[in-house]
């Protein structure tokens, strides 16, 4: 079982995709640990189960391998006697599906030994070509063909990263830096725990790595923990985003050619989701349909084509055609980064970053000239404390922006940095009372002392320049929206029926508080809550107690204790566990609504008048599935208040409503109320109400008419087009008659 | 369509404005409304020895500017010009001397271009023609004509504010009962909730706030004792300034809880001080009548014709082969981590703020003392120190319900007033959003190339002659401009719409000449003889102008073996191609191409394997 390793390289460069292969040491060691962590194999897996689960949902068109070494069987091409043995390709290049995803749980039962390295690819063309090996190093290694291998990784342009369960430089971690680097995220390995293998295969992968790159060569060993706290997987394959070249002027005669790069942009979730019908689960069957109508008394439908396109010109509509608009809109001259001008940097304001995005300006490619030019710009700039003002423009078509170039001088480049500022339009000037200048704020001394060591205690830096340690560093953490949606995906793809599961805790604890600093501020907090008392105003307080209340309410009121507690246990349950609701708000009004009503903190005519005003809101918006939201608002407010037996609020409320449906054009939402035969309360239904029971069924009466004529459609389920014809001319019914 | 549209793009700005409006709050639910109430007695024409403006000329502008910046930023706020001090009278009750020029109402095209017409010399003239002036007016009869004007709206009224504009400081000197009666009708006012702002002028001999108008204005408890210190205003931009500071209401987007550790929360109140401005969105007009029509929306099912409810669908992703199927209410708890609120992570020194983690506007926060009492002194205090100690607070931020957390950095910003105590910036902390991993791009940067220090001195002495002061308010957005521009032509019936001027281009002749020889300087230290930055990027233009024609020629070529296919369409992964490969085989398979949407490409692909 000699060991020996060839890469073979295909394929030249293409534009689009990166292949990558996962290389998974399946040997037995993998699956040993120290007690309370995790064994390594564990560990690779869920690294690799992130990666393939990124790779799934992102749709992209890397193309990804499985090569499981250290496995029982053999399965390979280069597979002879005594060579390539134990080395088994579970999986051969091709887009990454679930069927992958799900191999991956099942890899448990591969586990024997054996040793390294192993690769495979098709005879297509990809961008990048990318080895990925996780292994504990256990396994024995003979290094005689190393440098065939290395050379082999260079001239195909492989990059390749190595994941271990421990850090590479483990000697110096346990030896040298004592107990920063013992922390809590480090997984605690030392050098003596290291076997002969291991400590050889350091030497191995060392070597390797440096003679790739000599520079870098070593940041692309990675620990399984870091990898994926740091996505360095998805860094080291993500496509390189697209070159904008361009142009930067000063004044009219003054040219450098530039290229420019978006290199930070807030990264969205790509795909979205559609509408499907609950029962067939397809989204054929759900179907959409616009149309226009005048705003008379009959609603008259008119075709689109005899619509025009206008503005409001404040209170004017000013009829104004596409054409017209395309030709007298402003027209931009195209691309362009030209400079305004020079400012001192301090004139320009973090807060007013506009956009989304920031862009870095390199000297164009290949042109030592332009760079040379560039880097002047760009020192003298870094030299004086000055940006420059610049338009920018993307193309011809998009809207011209004012923003500022910084400039950027690293190590290994230098730049400027553009980002977008405001325009006139974009600021809201706003007063807000002193603070500083305000007797009734201005702290006291021991006040401000325990301000100052809670500081102390939560700085989340440590030492001071090349020693300096950010225990928080944002910009390495993965946004977990992804994760936690991928999750999901996956989860209910593989369990149709099942629950989401809950967040990963690794995912909620990468976001928490480092637990040395936790440690540390619990005192300062302490004394910071003793020196500044805070009282939640009464509302707020009550909010609190309002598990209490409940108990106490229903001890009140007898008669109702029954349906009572059931209602609060539910609500107990779904609403206020997740803690605070101070006000009705656009999302779950309802529910909103039944929480501040049982909480008792606001009075019931406020908690009233804040639901009608977001059931204003929402029937504003014209849309029905904000209707429904609404009808649920209305049927909760009645429930609410024949309870209560405060049915003023609600009478005058759906009174005023009805006054208004033809004004504010709501006739298809009363439809739905009379359809749910919401009315007025009655005095028969409670003792308070001036409504008699006649004029609580005559309240709706007027429109029962014409949705008696057009409700028997709704059963039969006949022609398509007739439905909704007759869903349209319902409303002219209606309207006439209410 | 419209309104269709309206709504949804709405909904995308919630995405990322963080519900602009849909989160407003619901205590303001009415409409906002503002009179200006400008005095039109003689003094008011009075130029003074070196002022290019009268009082009265530089109130009209100012007008005029915030009429046309209402009608950009919230065209649904009502606005009223109420004169005193004409000879002419024209109000509902009717006073004499209290002239009702504009009505409550949202501006439009007209209006503007009245206060235009009465701009300039020629315009007072034209005023004192048509209005003219007169000594005898009554200051309570004037804000009794206001209030009858907020009590005539049918709409309800949210906030209700009345400017005055004057430089008389003591306008009923003479006359005890006149001057009495305008304090108990101010009193009457402010009680219904109406706010008195008092935009004072210059007056020969300064004006004297304490003479009479100390007792007719409001003095809000929460915008302090400002108003009554400030001084005249002596420019036309010191009045905008100030109007402008003070026409708009402020409004919380939300209240949160800044969470320090377990057990010590403070309110806070989330503003947003700047935002991105954009085009409106067009309504639909019926051809016949340019009247607006309403769109309809709904949902049905497409066999059974019936009307869908919110409840009788669901939400689909569809990866490969494989549909995911979750309930509505799943894709929100899907992005539910937190509740909203700021909770503190710690903090580091400013200096580790990177200036390229910069994702989206900032947001401000100030505290709620309503809330949680004892905020605004825990505040000021963590305010003090971290401008004190030049730390900012690193926290996690939900802004919304079922919004997944980033992280922020708050960074202290202390009071700043200008000579007239005006607020230039407010005490707060501004929310810098910073970015996750997956934001920031890895980039191939070209190798270093540094330039000598001749050079770096050559182009500072560039840098140093187009020096000029920035200020964030100085650049107009000449695509919204010329917008309002051209709709203010169309419904005035201009022959053309009013130039704009667009700042945003540079001044190259006056830059020219203030470098002079500058630039060839400077050209010669970097550039070698021969060397066209232009020419050579033109030469690249065309090259690649050349090899796109070839790459259009290409691109047929990068077909997609029918083998390849198969497969994707097997495992269910055609979305990975991209659509020109999908029209491209489907063209090659001899099927005829109907739609563009990606989706129907695979439909029919799919199709035609699974025959």
């Amino acid at each position: 079982m000699k060991p020996r390793s060839r890469i073979q390289i295909w394929g030249t460069i293409d534009l689009s995709r990166s292949a990558v292969v996962l290389c998974l040491d399946v040997g037995f060691s993998m699956s040993n640990s120290a007690p309370e962590e995790e064994p390594p194999f564990e560990q690779a897996k869920k690294v690799i189960q992130m990666f393939v689960q990124r790779q799934v949902f992102a749709e992209n068109k890397d193309e990804l391998a499985l090569v499981l070494f250290g496995s029982d069987e053999t399965k390979n091409a280069l597979a002879s006697d005594d060579q390539y043995q134990n080395i088994f390709v579970h999986r051969h290049l091709m887009l990454p599906d679930f069927d992958l995803l799900g191999e991956i749980q099942i890899l448990d039962a591969l586990v024997v030994c054996m040793d390294l390295l192993q690769k495979e690819t098709l005879g297509k063309k990809y961008e990048k070509l990318h080895i990925a090996v996780f292994t504990d190093l256990c396994s024995p290694y003979s290094s005689d063909q190393l440098d065939i291998i290395i050379d082999n990784l260079k001239k195909g342009g492989i990059s390749l990263q190595f994941f271990l369960p421990f850090p590479l430089d483990v000697e110096e971690e346990s030896g040298g830096r004592g107990d920063a680097a013992a922390g809590p995220r480090q997984p605690p390995y030392s050098r003596k725990g290291l076997t002969q293998e291991q400590k050889e295969g350091l030497e191995m992968v060392r070597k390797v790595m440096t003679s790739l790159d000599e520079e870098e060569g070593l940041d692309e060993v990675h620990t399984f923990r870091e990898s994926m706290e740091q996505l360095s997987i998805f860094k080291k394959i993500e496509r390189r985003p697209m070159a904008w070249p361009c142009q930067l002027t000063i004044g009219s005669s003054l040219t450098i050619r530039i290229v420019g790069y978006k290199a930070v942009t807030e990264e969205k979730v790509k795909k979205t989701w559609a509408v499907v019908d609950a029962r067939t689960q397809r989204k054929e069957d759900v179907q959409r349909e616009t149309v226009f109508c005048l705003n008379d008394d009959n609603e008259t439908e008119v075709p689109k084509d005899d619509t025009i396109q206008g503005f409001r010109y404040g209170s004017d509509i000013v009829p104004f055609s596409k054409v017209d608009q395309e030709q007298m809109k402003y027209k931009s001259d195209g691309k362009c980064f030209s400079v305004l001008g020079f400012t001192k940097q301090s004139q320009v304001m973090r807060h007013h970053f506009m956009g989304n995005q920031v862009i870095k300006v390199f000297a164009a490619r290949d042109d030592e000239h332009a760079a040379v030019a560039l880097s002047s710009l760009i020192h003298a700039l870094d030299e004086l404390e000055m940006v420059a003002i610049v338009r920018y423009a993307y193309d011809k078509r998009s809207n011209p922006q004012v923003g500022a170039a910084f400039p950027c001088i690293q190590d290994k480049y230098e730049c400027l940095m553009y980002v977008q500022l405001p325009y006139m339009e974009d600021l809201r000037q706003f007063t807000f009372s002193s603070l500083q200048n305000n007797k009734k704020f201005i702290p006291s001394g021991e006040q401000l002392a325990a301000v100052d060591s809670l500081i102390d205690s939560m700085m989340l830096v440590e030492g001071e320049g090349e020693e300096m340690e950010d225990l928080f560093e944002v910009s390495s953490i993965p946004n977990p929206q992804f994760q936690r949606l991928f999750q999901c995906l996956h989860h209910r793809a593989l369990n149709p029926s099942a629950p989401l599961p809950p967040p990963e805790p690794w995912l909620k604890g990468m976001l928490e508080r480092p637990q040395e600093v936790t440690a540390r501020c619990t005192a300062p907090l302490q004394q910071l809550l003793q020196r500044f008392p805070l009282q939640e105003a009464v509302r707020k307080k009550e909010q609190k107690t309002a598990q209490d209340i409940f108990g106490n309410v229903t001890e009140e009121e007898p008669s109702t204790k029954k349906a009572r507690q059931d209602e609060d246990e539910k609500f107990h349950f779904a609403g206020l566990s997740e803690g605070t609701v101070t006000a009705v708000g656009s999302v779950e009004p309802d529910r909103d609504f039944l929480i501040l009503i049982r909480q008792k903190s606001l009075p019931f005519g406020q908690v009233c008048q804040q639901l009608t005003s977001r059931v204003d809101q929402l029937l504003g918006t014209k849309s029905t599935q904000y209707y429904m939201k609404s009808i649920s608002c209305i049927k909760a407010f009645r429930e609410e208040s024949s309870k209560a037996g405060n049915v003023e609020l609600y009478n005058s409320y759906l009174q005023t409503l009805k006054k208004n449906v033809q004004e504010r054009a709501l006739q298809d939402f009363w439809e739905l109320l009379v359809q749910d035969n919401i009315s007025l309360i009655s005095k028969d239904e409670v003792e308070g109400s001036t409504v008699s029971k006649m004029e609580a069924n005559q309240f709706l009466a007027p429109e029962q008419k014409p949705d008696e004529q057009t409700a028997p459609p709704a059963d039969d389920g006949g022609d398509v087009d007739d439905l909704v014809r007759q869903g349209m001319l319902r409303n002219p019914q209606t309207s006439v008659q209410s | 369509m419209a309104e269709w549209t309206t709504y949804y793009q709405n909904e995308d700005e919630v995405e990322g404005e963080e519900g602009e409006e849909g989160e407003a709050d619901v205590r303001y639910s009415g409409r906002d409304s503002l009179i200006f109430l400008v005095d039109a007695s003689q003094s008011m024409f009075e130029r003074g020895e070196d002022d290019e403006m009268s009082p009265f000329d530089m109130t009209l502008q100012c007008i005029r500017s915030v009429y046309t910046s209402k009608i950009i930023s919230s065209d649904r706020d009502l606005l009223a010009l109420v004169f005193f001090g004409t000879a002419e009278h024209k109000n509902s009750v009717p006073f004499k001397h209290v002239y009702v020029y504009h009505d409550l109402d949202t501006p439009g095209a007209r209006r503007v271009l009245d206060l235009h017409s009465f701009q300039g010399e020629k315009g007072q003239t034209l005023f004192q023609e048509t209005l003219g002036c007169s000594a005898d007016f009554s200051l309570q009869e004037a804000l009794w004509v206001c209030s009858n004007l907020f009590s005539d709206v049918k709409t309800r009224l949210s906030h209700k504010r009345v400017m005055l504009f004057t430089n008389q400081d003591n306008p009923h000197a003479e006359d005890s009962g006149k001057a009495r009666l305008a304090r108990s009708k101010a009193s009457d006012l402010r009680d219904t909730g109406v706010v008195l702002d008092l935009m004072n002028l210059p007056k020969p001999g300064g004006f004297d706030v304490s003479l009479f108008y100390r007792d007719i204005i409001t003095v809000d408890e929460d915008e302090g004792d400002l108003g009554l210190q400030q001084g005249a205003s002596e420019k036309l931009e010191d009045l905008q300034r100030r109007v402008r500071a003070r026409e708009m209401k402020k409004r919380a987007q939300a209240r949160l809880s800044l969470t320090l550790g377990d057990g010590v929360s403070l309110a806070v109140g989330v503003y947003v001080l700047v935002r991105s401005a954009t085009k409106p969105y067009p309504v639909r007009l019926y051809r016949e009548s340019n009247e607006q029509v309403k769109t309809k929306t709904r949902w049905f099912h497409a066999e059974t014709g019936s009307l869908l409810l919110p409840s009788d669908t669901k939400k689909a992703q569809t990866y490969g082969s494989k549909q995911i199927v979750l309930e509505k209410e799943e894709t929100e708890e899907v992005k539910k981590f937190d509740e909203p609120g700021l909770v503190l992570i710690g903090f580091k020194p400013l200096e580790r703020l990177e200036r390229h983690h910069h994702l989206r506007p900032a947001h401000f926060i100030y505290p709620e003392e309503s809330q949680v009492t004892g905020s605004s002194k825990l505040f000021t205090a963590l305010l003090m120190r971290c401008l004190e100690r030049k730390v900012f607070a690193l926290c996690r931020y939900t802004p919304r319900r079922n919004t997944p957390p980033r992280f922020a950095a708050l960074v202290a910003q202390s009071e700043e007033l200008d000579k007239n105590r005006v607020q230039l910036s407010p005490p707060g902390f501004h929310v810098i959003f910073l970015p996750y991993a997956d934001d920031i791009r890895s980039l191939d940067y070209p190798e270093k190339t540094s330039a000598k220090p001749e050079q770096i001195d050559k182009m500072k002495e560039i840098v140093h002659k187009l020096r000029f002061k920035y200020q964030s308010e100085a650049f107009e957005n000449p695509v919204i401009q010329q917008h309002y521009r051209n709709l203010e032509a169309l419904a005035l019936d201009l022959l053309e719409p009013e130039q704009i001027e667009d700042l945003t281009l540079p001044k190259a002749e006056m830059m020219d000449r203030r470098l002079g020889s500058l630039v060839s300087q400077f050209k010669e230290l970097v550039y070698p003889p021969g060397y066209n930055p232009e020419g050579k990027g033109a030469q690249v233009k065309r090259k690649s102008g050349d090899s796109g024609g070839g790459g259009a020629e290409k691109k047929p070529c990068a077909e997609v073996p029918e083998e390849e296919l198969r497969a994707h369409v097997k495992n269910g992964t055609l979305g990975k191609l991209t659509v020109p490969l999908l029209k491209e085989a489907c063209k090659q398979l001899g099927m005829r191409v109907t739609g563009t949407k990606k989706q129907e490409l695979i439909d029919t692909l799919t199709a035609h394997f699974n025959r």
